[in-house]
């Protein structure tokens, strides 16, 4: 479970994060909404201690993420926008091993999570594959199952559709769904929130570093009328032109 | 380009720490004995290397041909003298052995990079190089080597677009500068997202080392590298 | 959680980053080695190689730029295809004619990094003035052509005169116009990174 209490962040004179305070349990869907610039990455960079507050406290499991970086990253996995610079080795086996070597495990140990990372994000065929061959679907789901390796209980994915094509998005959200049913609990940060509302178990939206409206049914006509009022993409809306690739 | 190709050559077969090894002793070897004879014996190591690699000599001295200008021009330079008889080609002894001593050493490298993935010499180095500086060189080693093409793509098209635009017409200090600073910033900004990367997943002075097993066939190597060397001393 | 995590050595925060910095200003330099411009002065085309070493000093500093190029060097010698004209291998850096130079790429940047930031610690190096990073550069274009002709002298038995003729007086131009390139991007505000 994470628990954030009372958590502000500023970057120089700007307050991203401003006070907020929200728990993510075991085993939920949930949704972080809101427009560029609303804190939403900057908040969810707190669950694993990338960023340090300005003054509040983030805990996983009830231990203060300050107090134990190493658990904390192993707790909650993270995958960012543009999967290209987060992949650390030229083949998918080697990256997806990177996580677990960190933690010391023992061969034998690495090579079954890589095994079962890989499948679970039905990528077992690739695993000797050069990172830079595959589409950028796939290498969304290495970077995922990068983080699946550490055998996380919460799994973070910040704008993870940005630069997809359809195919893509749909393989991505397809896996993030079977994980959900197999128990890890799936947060999801975006300003795009076509198909993936329906996923979602809960929906926060922020606007100004602040959380301004929390849902407990995503998918209800209450959220959706909120939520129209921010400036985000609501699934009626057609689709958007595809991001720079780059 | 000089890289590496999957094969089943005897090269491959071998531990990367064994194959290093044998190149080193040989320069020691080369360096030792820059006779014609001494090199002699060692092109004929060399040809034997670069055969267990599954390159032939020609083939090799293609990887190496940026570097042809330099090794004839030693000879050349130093046959030349100012006034009659203009040209002494005993002058150019000294020089063409060292040139050709280059290129035999060139040519085990080729041996060497062709057989070898840098994975391996990343593991070899790691496993050789205690503590920090070894786990340093090799994750910098596997960076360097997973964001190479990222980068050279990203020049590329900063190239390509600048030209679309007749940016060629522009003086060359100013094209230099904006290749470099599209350059710098795709670097930095890459480098910020990795590093963030690298902490969400417990980036550790202290991970599982990459698995190396020395096989038999590494003796066949190190009885090469233990004679080599040996010559060298003597 | 089953996993312990008790024996784990974090790489501290400030230290990852500048590694991932390291790493990917060594891969710009083999980038910059593909990367060719018409020598105004010379038939020989201008790379960006040097250039990388002086910017690597400046921007890195002379303990992180120092150790980009080592970066450099090391992914040379395990078969990353970064130095010039896509070589590598370990005989690059102990018996090719041109291994002076690549030695030289460290010991440079460290140079021009402490001239440039006046010691070991980092200052903002957009503060210096025009002559300390001019001067900056030519002690370091100085260290690496004497480098190069040494390693030219040692691979190849040449004299000093013949070291020179073919290892710098070509190549010496064009040095004066990635200096002036380099100006130029300190002194512009495009680069992103403080």
């Amino acid at each position: 479970m994470i628990r954030v209490r009372n958590l502000t962040h500023r970057y120089g004179d700007t307050v991203a994060v401003d006070d907020v305070s929200l728990t993510v349990d075991d085993g939920e869907f949930l949704l972080v909404v809101g427009a560029n610039g609303s804190g939403k990455s900057t908040l969810v960079r707190h669950f694993n201690g990338l960023l340090d507050p300005d003054s509040g406290e983030v805990s996983v499991d009830g231990t203060r993420v300050q107090d134990d970086f190493v658990a904390a990253r192993v707790a909650v996995g993270m995958v960012f926008q543009d999967p290209r610079d987060q992949l650390v080795s030229a083949t998918v086996g080697a990256d997806v091993a990177f996580g677990p070597e960190n933690l010391g495990l023992s061969r034998t140990e690495i090579d079954r999570r890589v095994d079962a990372a890989l499948s679970a994000v039905n990528l077992e065929e690739k695993e000797n594959d050069r990172v830079t061959d595959l589409s950028g679907g796939e290498r969304e789901r290495v970077a995922i199952a990068g983080a699946l390796a550490m055998e996380p209980t919460h799994l973070v994915l910040d704008e993870p559709f940005t630069g997809l094509d359809e195919p893509a998005r749909r393989s991505v959200l397809d896996r993030l769904r079977s994980l959900h049913a197999d128990g890890t609990s799936v947060v999801v940060v975006t300003h795009d929130l076509r198909d993936v509302l329906s996923l979602a178990d809960r929906v926060v939206a922020m606007a100004d570093g602040r959380i301004v409206v929390v849902d407990d049914d995503a998918d209800s006509t209450s959220a959706r009328e909120s939520l129209s009022n921010l400036d985000v993409r609501l699934p009626t809306e057609p689709r958007p032109p595809a991001d720079d690739p780059c | 380009m000089l890289s590496y190709a999957p094969d089943e050559s005897l090269a491959h077969r071998l531990d990367p720490r064994t194959k290093l090894l044998v190149q080193f002793a040989f320069v020691a070897a080369a360096f030792a004995h820059e006779t014609p004879q001494g090199l002699l014996a060692l092109s004929a190591v060399a040809a034997v290397l670069l055969a267990s690699a599954g390159l032939s000599p020609l083939s090799a001295l293609r990887e190496f041909r940026y570097l042809l200008p330099f090794l004839l021009a030693g000879p050349l330079v130093s046959a030349l003298t100012l006034g009659p008889p203009w040209v002494v080609v005993a002058d150019a002894r000294e020089p063409a052995l060292a040139s050709y001593r280059a290129l035999l050493v060139l040519f085990v490298t080729a041996a060497y990079v062709r057989s070898t993935p840098v994975r391996d010499t990343r593991a070899a180095i790691q496993r050789t190089v205690p503590g920090k500086l070894g786990q340093f060189l090799g994750m910098g080693i596997s960076l360097v080597f997973r964001f190479f093409p990222l980068l050279l793509a990203d020049l590329r098209r900063t190239r390509e677009a600048m030209a679309a635009r007749l940016g060629d017409e522009r003086p060359v200090t100013e094209r230099i500068q904006r290749t470099a600073i599209a350059g710098l910033n795709r670097a930095f900004g890459r480098a910020d997202r990795l590093s963030l990367a690298l902490r969400a997943r417990c980036f550790a002075w202290n991970p599982t080392l990459p698995a190396l097993r020395f096989g038999r066939l590494d003796w066949l190597g190190f009885a090469v590298a233990a004679v080599l060397a040996l010559w060298s001393v003597l | 959680m089953a996993t312990s995590t008790d024996g784990v050595e974090l790489v501290g925060d400030e230290t990852a980053k500048n590694i991932a910095r390291a790493a990917l200003f060594a891969a710009l330099m083999g980038a910059f080695g593909f990367v060719s411009f018409p020598n105004p002065v010379s038939p020989a085309p201008v790379t960006l190689q040097v250039l990388g070493v002086f910017l690597a000093g400046i921007m890195l500093g002379p303990v992180w730029g120092a150790a980009s190029m080592v970066l450099y060097l090391a992914a040379g010698a395990a078969g990353v295809p970064v130095f010039a004209g896509g070589g590598a291998g370990f005989g690059s850096l102990l018996a090719d004619p041109t291994l002076g130079y690549l030695w030289s790429y460290p010991v440079a940047a460290a140079l021009i990094g402490a001239v440039v930031h006046r010691g070991v610690s980092l200052r903002d190096y957009r503060a210096a003035s025009t002559p300390l990073l001019v001067g900056a550069m030519v002690a370091g274009t100085v260290v690496i052509y004497a480098f190069g002709m040494a390693g030219l002298m040692l691979t190849l038995g040449y004299g000093i005169a013949e070291a020179f003729a073919v290892g710098a007086a070509a190549f010496l131009p064009a040095e004066a116009l990635k200096i002036a390139a380099a100006v130029g991007i300190v002194r512009s505000d495009a680069v992103a990174a403080a």
